[in-house]
């Protein structure tokens, strides 16, 4: 990386006496590896590196990316995002909440460094997982594997006087399957995520998990019951519990989202101005905290400091089942009179940096698990999910469960082929008694954006206990 | 020969020659443009510039990939990536790449996509189309994006060339309410033709007819597919005919090469075609892209492969190769008979539903899974529209669906939008019978 470009393109873009300008820099150290039913397809490795210029100019924004690292390059780039902010005669302007400049340089530390691991450790541990996972006497003809390592070097400047350094490797891994049992397949996939070092392999236990994930679909096909459908008690696990708090409270509280600005691609929200709820407004249960926190250490979403340079905290989206705050940047903290709470993420240097998730959790309770269960007369837990979908207003939401079971008087029964619940946003959190002192997290890559944007983040929470919802 | 083929040709003999057995280099010079607009304001205009080799070699069937942007490193980069090769593991399955000396034909990209001169025109006059149809307060967003593509490939085993690749797609949602949208797009490799008040009429006129609506209500209908919710589908089950989703059963298609897998009107290709947003002479190994028929009058002809999948099913390459997963181009449903309006008279009580997003699987070997339909979604009562619906979702089975089609439009459009209908195909509308219908509770 080299920040004297950087640095150079942000006077030149000075110089076009802009109302704000930043450049933001990436380099980006990946590694891939597709595995296929036993087979390592390929090794990817590669470095990609180039940095982008963001301009506001008469209340337009012009935008420009390249991985040449040159002058006349970065002049370029500049010239182009200043005639297309120039470009968008705007009825009302765009600006940009006030903030403070920022000096910072901040790092993840990596326990075990990845750099330090050789590739055959890295094939090894796939390896070694397909052997274990086939050696346990289950039919598992569909196996993909992909593990990718990316360690991200970053450097933001603007014409504020912010400063940015930073340094994040993450390393992530995903796993499908396709079990056979007399002829009828059920499938499973996990996903696993870190911003750290190699320690993460140790704390997954990728086999024990992957072992699971093929038992249970074995004993799904060979022992699930189809649930009767009617009204009664649910309780979600925590993987479950973690994409309903992604989809139904996470997404729906994103201003740009709220204002509008993603109504083509990702959508709106049920949220919005002049309609049936807005900050204030309940929308579940007293039992519903649910906070957004990028400062989660080692989470998959971590950051300390957003892509506009703003620092990071907790933002506390559900409080106590009241609407409380939503996602911002600075754009969007402007039109609605507030602060950014530093929301604000890219993918690379090549993308915009959009608002987004980090780490969406329902914030932990005080019921033991066991006491979650003990009084339930009849009911579904279901532990974790396959299909699942949320309208582009995140209101009406689709859970169908994997791992299931049937709950009788306070105890698990056998497991359920995949139990449905299709219910609203509303209904979902205004059901919930519940919530469990534990809390799991999961990894995601959360898609937004157009070009899409996956960025990392981390769902999850507790166990939860909704009341009288209905289940098929 | 160009200055930069020669370079990407050097690039692929300095990896052959430090002992790689295949070796593909493919430079790609992009020029991507973007503007984004909502609430019928322009929000950003973007450009991206990128300057990338991608180099695969293979020594001893050990697969290794990377990809070049600092061409002051060159040597280093292959170096490693070659010393990468030494330890990486075995591919048993690796089948080599295309083998041969290949004629390309002559791309016919429009160079004036790589900066229009004024993206915003075009905008606008999106938005104004779309007011106009559905009135002064409507609300519009979505997207321009232009893209043109130098590509330069030089492989080890033969094949060497050169393709242009340029595509203009026009993406517009239209509210009219806060729950009432319509969404329009127009697609296309060149500037000839373009029509963004098309896409904006099309957006502006469903959020027109889709005020008020009311909640759905569940069952099964019969379907009307509009071209744009058709094109979701026909991704869905041309990415199902990638060998590599075969193999790992991310796939209804398992086991299923001459089997009937869909009705009898049903013939899908895949044609990377001049038209195509997705257009391409050669395909990753650079092997020609041809046109392939997936699905003829039905029946499942073949998967889409590059040389490794098509050596595990004993088959040939059909130029659809990625490094490892082989994949459609751009996908064609065969126009039928109908016209639009003999299809809704067909209809005594069904559904036309206009658009849907976020298709999500319970298991893709059997096809079991949800969508969820957005923008109009409308009630036909004996052939005419008789009420706008919301908060349905679709949930059926992928294969059952294919089956279930009893009807195909004789006009077709070039559609594609964000991930959810890709890869852009030329899709009708598409009737289709007995369509399980859910919604919240």
């Amino acid at each position: 990386m080299d920040k004297d470009i950087a640095d150079y393109t942000l006077d030149y873009a000075k110089g076009k006496k802009v109302d704000y300008a930043e450049v933001r820099a990436h380099t980006e150290n990946r590694e891939e590896l597709a595995m296929k039913n036993g087979v390592l397809d390929a090794y990817l490795s590669a470095v990609d590196s180039g940095f982008c210029v963001r301009v506001l100019v008469d209340g337009g924004i012009g935008f420009a990316s390249t991985n040449k690292w040159t002058k006349e390059e970065a002049k370029a780039m500049v010239d182009i995002a200043y005639k297309y902010a120039k470009m968008a005669k705007r009825k009302d302007k765009i600006v940009f909440a006030e903030e403070k400049s920022v000096k910072a340089d901040w790092k993840v530390e990596e326990k075990k460094r990845i750099a330090n691991v050789s590739p055959e450790t890295r094939i090894q541990t796939l390896m070694e997982m397909d052997k274990a996972l086939t050696s346990q006497g289950i039919n598992v003809p569909g196996r993909m594997f992909t593990f990718g390592v990316n360690l991200t070097e970053k450097y933001f400047v603007n014409t504020e006087g912010s400063v940015i350094s930073s340094y994040v490797p993450r390393i992530g891994a995903f796993m499908f399957i396709t079990v056979v049992e007399s002829g009828k397949p059920e499938q499973a996939y996990k996903q696993f995520g870190y911003a750290g070092g190699w320690e993460a392999i140790d704390k997954w236990k990728l086999n024990d998990q992957m072992i699971h994930e093929a038992k249970v679909l074995q004993r799904v096909i060979k022992e699930a019951k189809a649930v009767k459908a009617e009204k009664m008690d649910l309780i979600c696990g925590p993987e479950v519990t973690g994409i309903a708090t992604h989809e139904s409270c996470g997404h729906p509280m994103e201003a740009d989202r709220i204002l509008g600005r993603e109504m083509s691609q990702a959508g709106k929200s049920f949220i919005y101005k002049g309609g049936p709820f807005w900050l204030g407004t309940r929308i579940g249960s007293p039992a519903v905290t649910i906070v957004d926190d990028p400062t989660v250490k080692n989470s998959f979403g971590y950051y300390e400091y957003d892509d506009e340079g703003i620092k990071a905290g907790p933002r506390y989206l559900y409080k106590k089942g009241v609407i409380n705050e939503f996602l911002h940047n600075r754009e969007t903290a402007a039109k609605l009179g507030v602060r950014s709470n530093g929301s604000s993420r890219a993918i690379n240097y090549d993308r915009e940096a959009i608002v987004r998730m980090a780490n969406t959790f329902v914030q932990p309770g005080d019921v033991n698990e066991e006491e979650i269960f003990e009084d339930v007369k009849k009911g579904v837990f279901m532990k974790s999910f396959t299909e699942w979908n949320i309208d582009d207003k995140r209101f009406n939401q689709r859970y169908v469960g994997r791992e299931a079971y049937w709950i009788e008087n306070g105890k698990l029964k056998h497991p359920m082929a995949r139990p449905v619940i299709e219910t609203t946003t509303q209904i979902f959190w205004s059901a919930v008694d519940a919530v469990s002192k534990n809390i799991e997290y999961d990894a995601g890559s959360c898609g937004k954006g157009d070009p899409m944007q996956g960025v990392p983040v981390y769902t999850g929470g507790p166990m939860i206990r909704l009341r009288e919802v209905y289940v098929k | 020969m160009s200055e930069a083929l020669a370079k990407t040709e050097e690039i692929m003999k300095k990896s052959k020659a430090l002992g790689a057995d295949d070796v593909i280099a493919r430079t790609t010079f992009g020029r991507y443009r973007q503007t984004r607009f909502s609430n019928n304001q322009i929000d950003i205009s973007v450009a991206w510039n990128d300057y990338v080799t991608d180099v695969v070699l293979s020594w001893k069937k050990r697969v290794v990939a990377t990809q070049i942007r600092n061409f002051q490193n060159v040597d280093d980069s292959v170096k490693g990536l070659f010393q990468l090769a030494k330890v990486s593991k075995e591919n048993p399955q690796y089948g080599g790449v295309a083998k041969g000396k290949f004629r390309y034909q002559k791309s016919k990209a429009d160079r004036t996509l790589e900066n229009l001169e004024n993206p915003a025109e075009y905008v606008l006059e999106a938005v104004e189309a779309a007011r106009k149809e559905a009135g002064p307060d409507t609300n519009a967003g979505g997207i321009l994006f232009t893209k043109l593509e130098d590509i330069y490939l030089a492989s080890s085993e033969g094949p060497t060339g050169e393709d242009s690749r340029s595509a203009i797609e026009l993406s517009i949602r239209a509210f009219s309410q806060s729950e009432a949208s319509g969404h329009g797009v127009e697609c296309s490799s060149t500037i000839k033709g373009f029509d963004p008040a098309r896409a904006g009429a099309k957006a502006g006129g469903i959020a027109r007819l889709a005020k008020n609506p009311k909640a759905g209500l569940e069952g099964r209908f019969d379907i009307i597919f509009d071209p744009l919710f058709a094109g979701s589908l026909v991704g869905m089950w041309g990415y199902m005919t990638s060998a590599y989703y075969v193999l790992v059963q991310l796939s209804v298609f398992v086991n299923k090469l001459g089997q009937k897998v869909g009705s009898d009107i049903v013939t899908l290709r895949d044609v990377p075609a001049s038209y195509s947003m997705a257009n391409r002479l050669f395909d990753d190994e650079g092997a020609p892209t041809r046109e392939n028929v997936l699905i003829d009058k039905g029946v499942l002809k073949t998967y889409v492969h590059n040389t490794s999948t098509a050596k595990i099913f004993k088959t040939e390459t059909t130029g659809n190769a990625g490094l490892v997963t082989p994949t459609p181009w751009s996908l064609e449903l065969d126009a039928g008979n109908m016209s639009r309006d003999e299809m809704f008279s067909e209809v005594k009580r069904g559904l036309y539903l206009t658009n849907t997003w976020y298709t999500r699987f319970q298991n893709y070997a059997t096809g079991d899974f949800s969508t969820i339909p957005r923008d109009g979604i409308f009630l036909i009562e004996n052939g005419e529209i008789k009420q706008s619906w919301k908060d349905v979702r679709l949930s059926d089975n992928a294969l059952k669906m294919l089956g279930n089609i009893k009807g195909i439009s004789k006009q077709r459009q070039h559609v594609h939008w964000w991930g959810e209908a890709d890869p852009p195909s030329l899709s009708p509308y598409i009737l289709m019978k007995d369509v399980q219908i859910t919604r919240p509770k």
